[in-house]
């Protein structure tokens, strides 16, 4: 469990890095939190001919307020993200998610945007990007471009990232009033990647109908995704629990083939799956009741 | 049998803590992975990627140009060694010998098919990638009864079949105990195959010195003495010449009782090359090649009358033994422990056994602490839980019907085991008790009416400890066993205790420097154990099977014993008074009744090396004696109770209590024997619902990473209560049991128990471990396709 030897840099602007990564092409390889890379070395599963450290690029690791978003650097720790002040009060559903990742030791080092970067379908943070329609901010050799989430995440540890380029920072809409939220997994032991996990917010107008739904689930494909199936179900119709429970149905009727791995089988993680979207609308609704 | 002959001082029993863990607690402890000698060099293993295959040919060119490789070794550079095998003589047990590096052929994915040497491990494990082999996969088995069927592909070609051992032993009637039964059940489990994942994995340093002819081997072994004697016959080195040493070893479990053909590999080449060699396992080696555990398939069959009365039982254990059977009667150690202690602590006159062990394309198994014993006890308390169903009685009144009670010891099982003393129905009440069992029912029947389900495992156990020749024999292997210890009052007074049952994370470091400084009457800190290295201790066999305390503290009391004669009889010279009027206490000798007339340890120990007048012509002037101690059989026992709540909508198990109450016996140390039971019990949670060595029909190891294969962590753990009894044994020294398994044989029963107690408005079927939150819901029928 050693990897093979590489060459390591360690920039301190995010010019420089874009300039290493450029000249080191598809051969190289962002670091940054390590806790999927490094690993993932170790055991050779990764044989990038250069690592460019992100961890020296100075005013990389902010967590803001801006313009309706919440608006993660690539450097921000998964933990610090988990305690912004910011987080709890415009999107409390990213802060949840993060506290299903790992455990605080792994959350001390690993980065919000390296998790979306590195886009397991198994991962919480890539499912509350797509639920909540994210932007996804890639700075390269040619400048900056925004991708949305639901572009981003391509298939299994793929992304929409071309060689050379960064995902400089990640944008969260902040939750709209009359909303809930709730994220919910299933995972062998805590902590662990799920098995499958659901995301839903739900909007509630004033006649207490759904004015907007939003599911996405992970751990059930390639790629986190969206449910419009499920979401269907209940838009502009009072979300009651035989609505709800239509829904989950439709979640688990429109998945396509989900993976079967030691942990569990295509037919548990269809059953689970909802469940669970059962589940997560249900805590979704209580929020949106309770926030008025 | 020798009683204690002082009476219980100061630290016998004592709440002390642990007088080694600063060291580990601020990093200062050294493990072989922390030594370093000059000019060494190391050693990384390329191991077969098959679960069978025939070796065509090796070629290793490229590896050997590669950067900073020093050598590359296959089976043709090392066939002088001979192979492993099974030391033990059982009638009937086949040898499959393992060739310390792979021959013709290959039998389990991780086998080591040959070894580089590099300046460092990175540019090892550069140059293992370019060994290039050439292998023929053959057909593969990865499971037992598969591997027993007419047709299976053989591992070992000669021996015409993969299974190496088949035996029935009768104890009583059992055929006319089914024929008088009114009633009869059956039941079948697989237990699942897990493994002991110490925190240090395997590793070891060779360094040999040609100008002596000496190999100096440190390894990260449980059994120091007997590894040196190992390497002397694989080597043909002079046993004396070979000093094994251990520095911390970071756990063990079993797992480092065995010889490995890698520690034989590294050792070999110190000699070959002339330089150190270092091996230190990873993660992924020690979870595709260090010992794999527990996997058996168990059918038992039971045999009542209709007041639920136990008449007789009918077991079948097949063990699944992997690759070889190429150490400690591998194959054997689980159905055979499994088989002879079934019975357990119920009365059961009548038995018949058909012990199984089979060859299969998987890792080797070996011992793993309650080794054949928590797939044993699991089945049979599972069954027995379902028994208690099927009649419609409380699993706790089916338990008390058939259970040995305490007036019936010593009570010699049907199966041969002696159970010297104990307290089984107390054990089970006062676990009772402590949990709250009949609220916890009415609590059960309140939740299923909100369609929650909550559910208590019970499972009450007797563990054979002190592992010496007549235990082993009494549980099926027949392979003398004692140790010894050598206790020293040095000339500044100070104790130096040296043992051979050595410490892994066990704590002897402490528990037995309190039996010492009891016996001497000195202070815990005046007292030194050593133990791990073969230069400084008397000759042993090690730490396995629950024996340390037992026979390591009463080897250790023995000694003490005779040194603190010699001390009485020095300071009865100075003091001009008659030995057996005087008190050994605080560090001085004083006459009784008149404390002022006294002298130091200090004092008598520096009179006895220096000062000839004090002693009798003739006499030892060292403080000096060693002592060894094979004691007789001693079964410790307890009942473990998990409480555990189940989510019957995605299968996933919510523990909420754990109660252990624990009899071994005099308890040299609670905190150590508390220590003990939370971390066998966390084994035992990790092993019913985590952790599972899977295959593929091709032998692959599909959980070969922490990422799949599942260890518990705190957030699994439950609060563990540790309620403690005392029935010292009559027949060891001090009345000390072991207690370092039982934690580990009874939990499965108790974690799984609760989980089906839960499920029981389901009735659900289970078969096979681990409790993933799959087999949960396809148990009641949740998920059929
Ligand atoms: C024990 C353990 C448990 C875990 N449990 C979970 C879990 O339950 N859920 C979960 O989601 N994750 C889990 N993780 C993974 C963790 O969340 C990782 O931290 C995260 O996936 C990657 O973030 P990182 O900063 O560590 O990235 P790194 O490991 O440094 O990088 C990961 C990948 O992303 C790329 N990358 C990183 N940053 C950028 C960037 N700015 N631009 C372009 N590419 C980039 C890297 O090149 C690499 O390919 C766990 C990890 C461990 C060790």
């Amino acid at each position: 469990m050693k990897p093979p030897s590489f060459e390591y840099f360690a920039p301190t602007t995010l010019d420089e890095a874009v300039a290493l990564l450029a000249q080191h092409g598809d051969e190289a390889k962002v670091l940054a939190g390590g806790q999927s890379l490094v690993p993932m070395l170790n055991l050779r599963l990764a044989r990038p001919a250069a690592l460019v450290d992100l961890n020296r690029v100075t005013g990389l690791d902010y967590v803001r307020a801006e313009n309706g978003h919440v608006v993660i650097g690539a450097l921000a720790r998964q933990r610090a993200v988990e305690r912004s002040a910011d987080v709890a009060a415009r999107q409390p559903l990213i802060a949840a998610a993060i506290r299903l990742i790992g455990h605080p030791a792994v959350r001390n080092r690993g980065t919000v945007v390296g998790s979306l970067a590195h886009a397991d379908p198994a991962a919480e943070l890539p499912a509350v990007a797509v639920a909540l329609g994210a932007e996804m901010v890639v700075t390269g050799p040619n400048g900056e471009r925004v991708v949305a989430a639901d572009d981003f995440f391509v298939s299994y540890l793929t992304v929409d990232l071309a060689p050379g380029e960064v995902l400089k920072e990640a944008r969260f809409p902040a939750l709209p009033p009359r909303t809930g939220w709730s994220i919910v997994e299933v995972a062998r032991r805590f902590g662990d990647f799920a098995l499958a996990g659901a995301v839903a917010t739900l909007t509630l107008d004033d006649q207490g109908a759904a004015s907007d739904v939003r599911v996405a689930l992970f751990g059930v494909a390639d790629r986190p995704v969206r449910v419009p199936e499920a979401e269907q179900v209940l838009r502009g119709e009072r979300p009651d629990d035989d609505r709800i429970a239509a829904a989950a149905e439709a979640a688990r009727a429109a998945l396509v083939d989900p993976p079967s791995d030691v942990h569990a089988s295509a037919a548990y993680r269809r059953h689970v799956a909802g469940v669970l979207v059962g589940r997560a609308l249900r805590e979704a609704r209580e929020r949106a009741q309770a926030s008025g | 049998m020798v009683q204690m002959a002082t009476p219980r001082g100061k630290w016998i029993g004592a709440r002390v803590k642990r007088v080694e863990d600063p060291r580990f607690l601020t990093g200062d402890a050294r493990y072989v992975a922390d030594l370093t000698l000059p000019r060494m060099v190391h050693a990384a293993f390329v191991r077969s990627p098959y679960g069978h295959a025939r070796i065509k040919g090796i070629d290793a060119s490229a590896a050997l140009a590669a950067p900073g490789v020093i050598a590359v070794l296959t089976h043709a550079d090392v066939a002088s060694v001979p192979p492993l095998q099974d030391p033990i003589a059982l009638d009937g047990l086949k040898k499959t010998p393992q060739t310390v590096l792979a021959s013709d052929k290959v039998r389990f994915v991780g086998e080591p098919v040959a070894v580089v040497i590099a300046e460092d491990r990175y540019l090892a494990e550069d140059a293992a990638e370019l060994v290039q082999v050439d292998y023929e996969p053959l057909p593969a088995v990865t499971d037992a009864e598969a591997a027993m069927a007419e047709g299976a592909p053989l591992l070992f070609e000669d021996l015409g079949s993969n299974v190496v051992y088949d035996q029935t032993y009768r104890f009583g009637d059992p055929d006319s105990a089914f024929q008088q039964a009114d009633r009869t059940f059956k039941k079948r489990l697989h237990t699942n195959r897990f493994m002991a994942s110490p925190m240090e994995t395997r590793g070891c340093i060779g360094q040999y010195d040609r100008g002596l002819g000496e190999l100096t081997f440190w390894s990260s072994t449980q059994m120091p003495h007997m590894l040196r004697l190992s390497l002397a016959g694989f080597l043909g080195i002079p046993e004396q010449k070979i000093r094994v040493i251990t520095p911390e070893v970071g756990g063990g479990f079993g797992q480092k009782m065995t010889l490995y053909p890698e520690e034989v590999v590294v050792a070999f080449l110190a000699r070959h090359l002339q330089r150190p060699v270092k091996w230190i396992e990873d993660r992924r080696e020690n979870l595709m090649s260090a010992t794999h555990a527990k996997e058996q398939i168990i059918e038992l069959e039971a045999a009542l009358t209709n007041d639920g009365t136990l008449l007789g039982l009918r077991a079948t254990c097949i063990g699944d033994g992997g690759g070889y059977s190429f150490n400690t009667a591998s194959a054997l150690v689980e159905p055979q422990a499994a088989a002879l202690m079934m019975p357990g602590l119920y009365r059961v006159a009548n038995y018949e056994a058909r012990v199984v062990a089979v060859v299969t394309n998987k890792t080797p198994v070996g011992a793993f602490r309650a080794v054949g014993w928590t797939a044993g006890h699991t089945a049979r308390e599972l069954f027995f839980d379902e028994i208690a169903r099927e009649l419609g009685m409380d699993p706790v009144e089916f338990r008390r019907k058939n259970m040995i009670h305490e007036d019936e010891l010593p009570y010699t099982t049907c199966s041969g085991q002696v159970y010297d003393s104990g307290s089984y129905v107390k054990s089970l009440d006062l676990a009772l008790q402590t949990v709250g069992y009949d609220e916890l029912r009415a609590r059960q029947a309140e939740l299923r009416a909100q369609g929650r389900y909550l559910g208590i495992g019970i499972s009450p156990y007797v563990e054979p400890t002190a592992w010496g020749s007549e235990i082993a024999l009494q549980v099926g292997f027949p392979f003398p066993s004692h140790d010894n210890a050598r206790v020293s009052i040095e000339p500044s007074g100070k104790v130096t205790v040296a043992v051979t049952t050595h410490s892994h994370g066990q704590g002897h470091e402490t528990t037995l420097a309190q039996v010492a400084a009891d016996i001497l009457g000195v202070d815990l800190a005046d007292v030194t154990v050593v133990f791990g290295d073969t230069a400084a201790t008397p000759w042993g066999m090690g730490t396995y099977a629950s024996r340390s305390a037992v026979i390591g503290g009463g080897a250790v009391t023995l000694a003490a014993q005779e040194v603190r004669e010699k001390i009485l009889k020095i300071a009865g010279r100075m003091l001009e008074a008659d030995p057996a009027d005087l008190v050994l206490a605080d560090g001085k000798v004083s006459v009784q009744g008149s404390p002022d007339r006294s002298v130091t340890l200090a004092e008598v120990a520096v009179s006895s090396y220096f000062v000839n007048s004090v002693r009798a012509e003739g006499e030892d002037p060292t403080l000096t004696a060693t002592r060894f101690y094979d004691p007789k059989a001693t079964y410790s026992n307890g009942c473990i109770v998990v409480v555990a709540e189940v989510d019957p909508e995605t299968g996933q198990v919510r523990l909420d209590r754990v109660v252990s109450v624990e009899d071994c016996g005099t308890v040299l140390n609670p905190m150590i024997v508390d220590g003990q039971i939370h971390g066998a019990v966390a084994q035992g949670i990790g092993g019913t619902l985590y952790e599972h060595l899977v295959y593929d029909d091709q032998g692959q190891l599909l959980t070969g990473t922490f990422m799949d294969y599942l260890l518990p962590t705190a957030t699994e753990v439950p609060p563990i209560q540790v309620e403690h009894l005392e029935t010292p044994s009559p027949v060891t020294v001090q009345g000390i049991k072991g207690m370092g398994e039982g934690g580990l044989m009874a939990s499965p029963a108790a974690v799984a128990g609760a989980v089906l107690d839960a499920l029981a408005p389901f009735t659900p079927k289970v078969e096979e471990l681990p409790l993933s939150p799959e087999r949960i819901l396809r148990a009641i029928g949740t998920i059929t396709d």
